[in-house]
């Protein structure tokens, strides 16, 4: 809905995406970028396109799918990635910020992200994009052992989770039954030669779905991050979903 | 039943009302829906704020350990250990442990614990009504910051916004200086013009316009501190006979209101570069000292941070600052530049315009370096930046004076060139050579050795001894190179000629001239060559003949001496 900026001749149209909160730049290239929370900078040397809309400048970021397994799963088609504007999102395995920082652009200044990262080397990374960004919650911690951050996180609506680690399926259960909301929704990315190289990833997606489901996580969706990356899943589902009305 | 729940804001310990709950956990939370149903079940005894940020995250830290930190240690003697038959509820095992051992109060913690916890945290903002939700979120926020940077060892002086932030005002602070002294230039100039041509200097011109004000004041105002003395005197001639325009008090105070602040800041403006030299050398000491303040300070703003320039490879941080150059050459296949903003620094200065390039390209692989460990390193000292800008230094020298290095071998050592020696040599007639007397000396060394005389030496031998010189000369020439076999042959058949002439001085003087037009070594080697191969070893002695047929050519007489000593 953003008419086209006319500067240096390139005409792009922001069309907002089925998702809350994304938006699709139709231009020369169409590309899924999200609203900029700092006008004017960019986190990890992204592009960033202005917008005029009457008087007012509104620029927003481009979103990489093949840097960011949110946005590739956006593009594969994913129905609900359930980080609607104003929610709480708990971001395990956060790096240096990249998709932390659009989730942020996402559920925008009354959401909140607490964003986890064990190492340290991104976690100054981290530090420092959300030193600007002041719905980002900087936690640098293991995520295996949520009892350590328990001070510095309330309830949230959505775990997303991109740890790559082969106990992830724990790692998820744990961290949701300490933080997730009853009838909150989690968004994992799974790496199956993480999970267990010399199996076909198919059946290392079943056996983790399998494993998601006996932690009271219920799947609903799973899509693979084709052409983006190889052998990656994401699965979204429902944690303690409430039962439902017997009429 | 009490339960401890930590919160970003402080610790609250909540009494469980109904015990019987815990047994049911699954379902607790079908009472914790509603802020009403949560107070039914659990209710506020007590709860401790955090005095400040430091007690905040010493609580955190302690949280996270597992340990009980001296608030938690405060409010649990206070408030718990007075119910010893109660139980305390606690999210970590851990914790509960170390409460147990130190005040025997009996800790659960099980999966029941952390649904109750669970359910407490999602209605924490009802049940702990004194705390609105953003501030409840800022703490948790400032809390999460200060303990990641503790995690991270975060020292404050090692934040490079300052620096670049200080070095943008700078370049502002220049500019709006110079819009304002232009601006009071010209403004006053309209009352004195002449003044502004007098006084070129900023500063001066700006407090005398302070000390002035109007034209009339100026022979009785004294500016001996500002301006030296010729000046001053000028200034008061110039005053008298100004054709500037009448202006009344109020502009004049304008105007020295405009000069107030002009000296403001341009004082501030060196406070600022003081501070920038200070904070540059506390964050980034091995890059200041190799390039500068100002230029690394420039280096790191265009880069955006420190790490971000410690990311850049060495040949980035050779022309940061030329991008336009740069892409332009690219566009147009031309010559990239060979330096950007480095050549600012005083290393690049100091060079000739010819070795700026490769100082330049030097100085921006060791300042990339010394800016890695500025970034990453843990402890800040300057060995490495001194030590590189000793090599550079050395590197300057070097290219100065030319650079000599020996090719071969480990190219430490200096090229050594030997004396050059001009072969054009001058020839003198052989007098010696006009005499036809025999040398007896030189006849009895021959005879003296052992040898195997030539068949023809022995048919001329009184007659035709020069000639025999001739051929025993040849013979003596030890064989070398053969590639000048025409001049061989010609000189063979020149011997040939010489020697049905039979005129021996004549003979000589032609042989002398052949051997000194051709490298007779190889020649006469041959010939030598080819006698030899009739007879056995002969001519040890032979080459003492030929020294008497001095052609004066030294080189050949010590090739011929070389030889001799070869041979023998």
């Amino acid at each position: 809905m953003g008419r086209p900026g006319f500067k240096g001749g390139k005409n792009v149209v922001i069309l907002p995406h089925r998702h809350a909160g994304v938006f699709i730049a139709q231009g020369k290239e169409d590309a899924l970028v999200t609203l900029n929370m700092v006008p004017g900078e960019a986190v990890y040397g992204e592009k960033r396109i202005t917008v005029e809309d009457g008087e007012k400048k509104i620029e927003y970021r481009v979103w990489n799918p093949f840097r960011s397994k949110l946005a590739a799963a956006i593009l594969g088609g994913v129905e609900q990635i359930h980080m609607p504007p104003g929610s709480k999102v708990l971001y395990l395995g956060a790096a240096s910020g990249t998709t932390v920082s659009h989730v942020s652009d996402i559920v925008g200044p009354e959401g909140l992200v607490y964003a986890v990262e064990f190492s340290h080397r991104s976690g100054r990374d981290l530090l420092n994009m959300a030193k600007k960004r002041t719905n980002v919650v900087p936690i640098i911690e293991d995520a295996r052992h949520p009892q350590k951050y328990r001070m510095l996180v309330g309830m949230v609506d959505t775990v997303f989770a991109d740890v790559a680690q082969p106990d992830q399926a724990r790692i998820v259960a744990l961290n949701a039954q300490y933080f997730l909301k009853n009838g909150g929704h989690y968004v994992i990315s799974i790496k199956a030669s993480c999970i267990d190289s010399t199996a076909q990833p198919e059946a290392v997606f079943t056996e983790e779905v399998k494993k998601l489901k006996s932690d009271k996580l219920k799947p609903q969706e799973q899509i693979t991050l084709e052409p983006y990356e190889r052998d990656h899943a994401v699965v979204v589902g429902v944690f303690r979903p409430p039962a439902k009305e017997k009429s | 039943m009490l339960a401890l729940f930590e919160t970003p804001a402080g610790y609250a310990i909540f009494k469980l009302l109904d015990e019987k709950k815990l047994a049911q956990s699954e379902n607790l939370y079908h009472d914790f829906t509603t802020a009403e149903g949560a107070s039914r079940v659990v209710k506020l005894k007590h709860f401790e704020k955090f005095a400040d940020t430091t007690e905040a995250l010493a609580a955190t830290t302690a949280a996270v350990e597992g340990k009980i930190s001296k608030s938690l240690k405060k409010m649990l003697k206070k408030h718990v250990v007075k119910d010893l038959q109660d139980q305390l509820l606690v999210a970590d095992a851990k914790l509960g442990n170390a409460i147990k051992d130190k005040f025997n109060v009996s800790c659960v913690s099980n999966t029941a614990v952390q649904e109750l916890m669970r359910c407490i945290r999602s209605q924490m903002d009802s049940l702990l009504a004194g705390l609105p939700k953003k501030e409840m979120t800022a703490m948790a926020l400032g809390l999460a910051h200060s303990l990641s940077r503790y995690k991270l060892k975060f020292s404050p002086d090692k934040i490079d916004t300052m620096i670049v932030q200080a070095v943008c005002l700078l370049d502002d602070l220049d500019k709006e200086l110079n819009n304002y002294i232009m601006r009071c230039r010209e403004w006053y100039g309209w009352h004195f013009p002449e003044l502004g041509k007098i006084i070129t200097d900023n500063i001066a011109f700006v407090k005398t316009v302070k000390i002035i004000g109007m034209r009339e004041y100026t022979s009785s105002s004294d500016l001996s501190d500002i301006l030296p003395e010729e000046i001053e005197e000028k200034v008061k001639e110039a005053a008298e006979i100004s054709m500037g325009t009448e202006i009344s008090e109020d502009d004049i105070q304008n105007i020295q209101h405009l000069c107030d602040q002009v000296i403001e800041i341009s004082s501030y403006r060196t406070q600022l570069y003081d501070y920038l030299r200070s904070r540059m050398m506390a964050m980034a000491p091995n890059l200041t000292v190799l390039v500068g303040d100002l230029v690394g300070a420039r280096l790191i703003a265009h880069a955006g941070s420190l790490i971000n320039l410690a990311k850049h490879p060495a040949s980035t941080v050779q022309i940061l600052g030329a991008e336009k150059a740069l892409f332009r050459a690219l566009k147009t296949k031309k010559d990239t530049p060979k330096y950007g903003l480095i050549y600012h620094s005083a290393l690049v200065g100091q060079t000739s315009t010819v070795n700026k390039g490769k100082i330049s390209r030097m100085l921006a692989a060791k300042a990339a370096l010394a800016t890695r460990v500025d970034a990453l390193g843990d402890d800040s000292s300057l060995d490495l930046g001194a030590e590189h800008k000793v090599k550079v230094e050395a590197r300057i020298r070097l290219l100065d004076e030319g650079n000599l290095r020996r090719i071969s071998g480990t190219g430490k050592a200096k090229a050594k060139f030997e004396k050059y020696h001009g072969k054009s040599e001058v020839k003198h007639y052989p007098v010696a050579a006009d005499s036809t007397l025999p040398t007896k000396r030189k006849f009895s060394e021959v005879d003296q050795s052992p040898k195997k005389p030539l068949i023809e030496e022995i048919e001329n031998n009184e007659s035709e001894r020069p000639k025999k010189k001739i051929k025993v000369e040849d013979e003596s020439e030890v064989p070398e190179a053969d590639y000048e076999k025409e001049q061989k042959k010609k000189k063979k058949k020149k011997n040939k000629d010489l020697e049905e002439a039979g005129t021996s001085g004549i003979s000589q003087v032609e042989q002398a001239d052949n051997e000194n037009v051709s490298p007779s070594v190889t020649e006469s080697g041959k010939k030598k060559k080819k006698k030899k191969s009739k007879q056995a070893d002969e001519s040890e002695k032979v080459p003492e003949d030929s020294m008497d047929v001095s052609f004066a050519d030294t080189s050949e007489k010590k090739k011929k001496k070389k030889k001799k000593s070869s041979e023998d």
